[in-house]
């Protein structure tokens, strides 16, 4: 045999010893596993804080709400996951109908808003509201000499083809609740008629709901469909959008936090809720975790940015009818098969 | 069954008289392993040591576990002769099999998550039948390779097949009932395919049979011309053509006015495939023979573009190219958004795979024997001649499977059309939809099978292409000479497309770089150095842990392949094609749907695995391994068989042939084959973004987790990072790399 190929069999031998000595010792006892949706930055501000104020380890993983659900669904019989920490509510609920998650009652739970906590019920538990609207880089609309879109109906215009940016409602929760939300302004017939006429306008369907004001703030597109804390975040970090919302009404989420069932650690899952649903962790979002929405406890003060329910205009949002599963997976497969995949007119 | 192969008569010289057979020696690592190692575990540690777990404690409480070790012992008796008889042979396997057996029921029975002394006393009992199978004359090969085969199939079986059968298990059944509905609501949903577009005036099934027609008869016309002398003779040949000419024009034409994500991939895969492939031939040429002084730049920079994570790629390309990019507005002047969609997929997905094909020829051109080339320019070949009749014949294989590589790749990477698809619909990307966005894994399964009919048809193919032509140029003769230059022709349109491909790559990386170290990339570009500071917290202990995962990954990717190539390549034994087609379906399957697979086949039970470092190592390894599969085959091709047989006309058993001959033949492969499953491991993202836990999370999960959040300085940080470190190992295995070759001296030069 070679010289070379002896030191070949030598390197890959020391390659694997190496790797499996190196490999650090499995994850110590008491430690809170969190399945964290909402902007990365906001999750590593958790992970930093939670041991602080309570000595437990925290390690979480980023998923988005669909595959976070896809996720949990997967491990039923053996979840890796003890808390499910942020994202649209209806992926919650669809987990908590399908007994992925169980109903905690956390002892801040009179301190929440009553309006979200009646949405929710026994269900999961409100972490945040989110107003939806739309990340508007002004400048692209100025060059172009287009005037900036007021309502849902104006962003259907011709003059927008290829301007505007949405989020895929097959993953995200943020395009799912447009749907809904047009639907519901509109009902059936016309809300479907406007759906199909904005998909012609559409540059790009996105995974994540954020995305749309990334592009939008980068000048991929002028009009970003978006949760209006997540374009307050592109504003704020210097990107040229205004944070606007739809004269003729949207609609809102309520980010969820569930406790998973037969989670590997659930009293530090349940110190954890109980921490989350605190005044001092849920105004850390704003502070340093670049997520502006609305805390769902009254004690929690507010950051001067924040959008807020009485200067938009929010429609009722019907959450036992549109959050229902299965009316959510015949609205998001009429889009599927009728809109998405409809060819644009060439013009 | 009188005749014994040669093979088998050169174990009686080889192996000196009084010893054991290799029989007795598996049956103590079986005894041994069993007795002293844990059956099952706890936790997520498979290599945990747990005493009130093992054989010695259980032997007692569970009969299997006290069978199995029996049995064990019956072999060590058994297998003590090192040249057991045809009689005691099949004892043996018997003996062995029922060995397996039960432990296999004991497992399923307890469904407790398995330990590593049932993984021991497990591949025991398997290498015993496997030896046995060719003791007892069942099998016409050597102990060891019959040993290797049994091996293979069984790692092939739990880790490719069982996951896509769970997978394929948990969509057909629905509610605990057998349908199709999913099937037929698929295929016809506008979504996979769309014929008629409604914003056109003509019919575009019309014309698409129109098309169909026309070519049919250009084809017919051109094979009556071709055999005007015998028509009658070759009326079959002359029907098929005509068939398939008007068959491919039809579906041409449709697949060029449809719409929908099967048109997309298809299209998307075949121009890739063709650009790629001929990219990566031009570079590998070029490599060899230039005669600029370009080449030693060549591997380095063509490789870096391989060590980029697909989607950083893509985003810096949205920077360069989309409305708002460099070069699109700033220079050019335009405000488009035409990058979007199959456009933009299809420059990303040639830049990540042109390296792919260009790994794959390089070792094929490196070995083309300068003596041939002389022998026709001696004949008073011209240098294009020379190019036309000797090199590309010899190229063909290797061009065949870059070419293949490359389709299946493009036909199973998601990451690009899901950053730059622009919303359009891919094959893989409505996978990961349905499964991740719809919660369909009907859907899923259905994307997935269609994937797999279009990977058997690439496969079908190539087996036609290659043939059954003979392409042997490394003899163990000594050869000479030195490769003939390129012909101008072909040079300087290569030289050029190198040059600007190295423009693209320069650009690509210097934009990542730029972005990684100002504040927020084209806006405010002020110098800071935030975002690697921000690393230190939660970056680098995940960088860490993916390079660790992924160096151990690459080594079994490496010989696991390699020793597949040569079973597959180089034995004959009923069910070889079967072992080929299994061990590239991995490959070709989305990684999204292996993902998913994964998670639902090693949740629960005794194999459980989910949560575990071994799972994303296992996904790397089997998923990695059918590029070292294809390299080894191309490279034993190469190799002729006088080799072997000298080897085992002096009397040397299989294994010392491998050792001893092939693999240090192979030495490059090898190397290049643990340098891409590396490489391939740290830019996985599809098949492992369900498996990361987040006590084993991954960096590229991490990277697209902050890109899609806007965190985009610092997924360029970690990206630098990522690159940097991969292109140090990159280059230091190439300089590895180039000073085997020439240290293998003229006789085996690969």
């Amino acid at each position: 045999m070679t010289k070379t190929a002896r030191m070949l069999w030598l390197a890959m031998s020391c390659l694997v010893v190496a790797g499996i000595v190196l490999a650090p010792a499995a994850g110590a006892q008491g430690t809170v596993t969190v399945l964290c949706s909402p902007n990365v930055v906001w999750c590593d501000v958790i992970k930093e804080e939670f041991p602080k104020a309570t000595g437990i380890n925290l390690e979480y993983i980023r998923l988005s709400s669909g595959e976070g659900l896809a996720r949990l669904r997967a491990e039923r019989a053996n979840p890796t996951f003890d808390v499910w920490f942020g994202g649209t509510g209806d992926p919650h609920l669809v987990a908590f109908t399908e007994g992925l998650t169980e109903f905690y009652r956390p002892s801040s739970w009179d301190d929440l808003v009553p309006a979200f906590r009646q949405v929710t019920g026994e269900t999961y538990l409100p972490l945040y509201a989110g107003i939806l609207g739309w990340a508007v880089n002004d400048q692209l609309l100025a060059s172009m000499g287009l005037p900036v879109p007021l309502t849902w109906k104006d962003l259907t215009n011709p003059i927008y083809r290829n301007l505007v940016a949405m989020p895929n409602p097959n993953t995200s929760g943020t395009g799912y609740t447009m749907l809904a939300t047009i639907l519901q302004i509109y009902g059936e017939d016309e809300g479907w008629r406007i759906l199909r006429d904005l998909h012609f306008n559409i540059a790009q369907y996105t995974r994540a709901g954020a995305e749309p004001g990334l592009l939008a703030g980068r000048g991929e597109v002028a009009i970003g469909v978006t949760f209006m804390h997540d374009a307050l975040n592109q504003a704020i970090q210097g990107f040229p959008v205004s944070v606007r919302a739809p004269a003729d009404g949207t609609g809102f989420e309520i980010g969820g936090l569930s406790l998973v069932r037969n989670g590997p650690n659930r009293e530090g899952a349940i110190r954890f809720i109980e921490w989350a649903l605190s005044p001092e962790a849920q105004v850390l979002a704003a502070q340093r975790g670049d997520s502006y929405q609305l805390p769902t406890n009254v004690n929690t003060p507010l950051h001067e940015q924040a959008p807020r329910f009485d200067e938009v205009r929010v429609i009722p949002y019907d959450f036992a009818h549109w959050g229902d599963p299965e009316v959510r997976d015949a609205v998001v497969s009429r889009w599927t098969s009728e809109i998405y995949p409809l060819p644009k007119p060439r013009n | 069954m009188s005749v014994r192969p040669v093979a088998q008569l050169s174990e009686y010289g080889a192996a000196a008289q009084g010893r054991a057979g290799s029989a007795f020696w598996w049956g103590l690592i079986i005894l041994a392993g069993g007795l002293l190692l844990p059956w099952s575990r706890q936790g997520v540690n498979v290599l945990a040591y747990d005493a009130a777990r093992t054989g010695l404690r259980l032997a007692f409480e569970a009969w299997p576990i006290a069978a199995a070790l029996a049995l064990a012992g019956v072999l060590v008796v058994l297998g003590r002769p090192a040249f057991p008889t045809r009689a005691a042979g099949r004892a043996m396997l018997a003996v062995s099999a029922a060995g397996a057996a039960v432990t296999i029921g004991h497992l399923l029975t307890r469904n407790e998550p398995f330990g590593l002394g049932a993984v021991v006393v497990f591949l025991g009992f398997l290498s015993v039948a496997g030896m046995s199978l060719s003791y007892g004359g069942l099998l016409r090969v050597e102990p060891f390779a019959g040993a290797a085969i049994l091996w293979l199939a069984a790692f092939i079986a739990v880790f490719i097949l069982y996951p896509l059968w769970a997978m394929l298990v948990t969509s057909v059944w629905v509610r605990d009932r057998f349908t199709l509905d999913v099937f037929r609501q698929t295929l016809r949903s506008p979504t996979f395919f769309l014929f008629e577009n409604p914003w056109t005036e003509l019919s575009e099934r019309r014309l698409a049979l129109w098309v169909g027609l026309a070519s049919g008869l250009v084809a017919l016309a051109w094979q009556v011309v071709l055999h005007r002398t015998e028509l009658g003779q070759n009326w079959r040949r002359i029907a098929l053509w005509t068939v398939t000419g008007a068959a491919s024009g039809y579906c041409l034409s449709a697949l060029y006015t449809g719409f929908g994500a099967l048109r997309n991939s298809v299209l998307l895969a075949l121009s890739v495939g063709l650009v790629s492939t001929a990219l990566g031939l031009s570079f590998a040429l070029l490599a060899q023979r230039s005669r600029f002084p370009i080449r030693s730049l060549m591997g380095p920079i063509s490789t870096l573009s391989m060590i980029t994570p697909p989607f950083v790629l893509g985003l810096s390309m949205i920077y360069m190219f989309g409305r708002q990019g460099f070069i699109t507005n700033q220079i050019l002047g335009l405000s488009t958004n035409a990058f979007y969609g199959p456009l933009g997929v299809g420059v990303a997905q040639v830049l990540a795979f042109t390296p792919l094909a260009y790994l794959v020829l390089t070792g094929v051109v490196r070995s083309l024997d300068p003596a041939m080339e002389e022998a026709a320019q001696t004949l008073r070949a011209s240098r294009w001649r020379l190019f036309h009749t000797v090199t590309w014949p010899l190229l063909r294989p290797g061009v065949a499977n870059a070419f293949l590589l490359c389709v299946i790749e493009s036909l199973a990477d998601f990451g690009n059309p899901l950053i730059l698809g622009g919303g359009v619909p891919f094959l893989p990307t409505e996978v990961f939809f349905a499964i991740e966005g719809r919660f369909n894994q009907n859907e899923a399964a259905v994307y997935g099978v269609i994937l797999l009919f279009m990977t058997v048809g690439v496969f079908a193919l190539q087996h036609y292409w290659i043939g059954r032509a003979s392409y042997v140029t490394v003899t163990g003769k000594p050869t000479g000479g030195n490769p003939s230059p390129l012909p101008g022709v072909l040079e300087y349109p290569m030289t050029a497309a190198f040059v600007l491909w190295t423009l693209l790559g320069f650009m690509l990386y210097a934009s990542v770089f730029f972005g990684s170290f100002v504040k927020l990339w084209g806006f405010n570009n002020t110098f800071t150095l935030e975002h690697y500071e921000a690393l230190r917290t939660s970056g680098i202990g995940v960088f860490l842990d993916t390079a660790r995962l992924a160096a151990i990954a690459s080594v079994p990717s490496a010989l696991v392949g390699f020793l597949l190539a040569y079973v597959v390549g180089r034995l004959r034994f009923p069910g070889r094609s079967l072992l080929e087609f299994t061990s590239m379906l991995s490959f070709a399957v989305p990684g999204t749907v292996m993902g998913i697979g994964y998670v639902l086949a090693f949740n629960s039970g005794a194999l459980r695995l989910t949560g575990t470092e071994l799972i994303i190592v296992l996904a790397f390894v089997f998923r990695n391994m059918p590029v070292g599969i294809r390299s080894g085959l191309a490279a034993l091709q190469q190799i002729d068989r006088s080799l072997e047989e000298a080897s085992t006309t002096l009397r040397a058993s299989n294994v010392t042939t491998l050792r001893r001959i092939l693999f240090p033949l192979l030495v490059p492969a090898v190397i290049s084959g643990l340098m891409f499953s590396f490489v391939r491991a740290m830019t996985a993202i599809s098949q492992v973004i369900f498996l990361v836990t987040p006590s084993t999370n991954l960096a590229t999960v991490l990277i697209l987790s902050w890109v899609g959040h806007g965190s985009i300085g610092r997924g360029a940080a970690l990206s630098c990072v990522l690159i940097a470190a991969m292109a140090v190992v990159v280059l230091v295995l190439n300089v590895v790399l180039h000073r085997t070759g020439r240290r293998a001296g003229p006789a085996a030069t690969l």
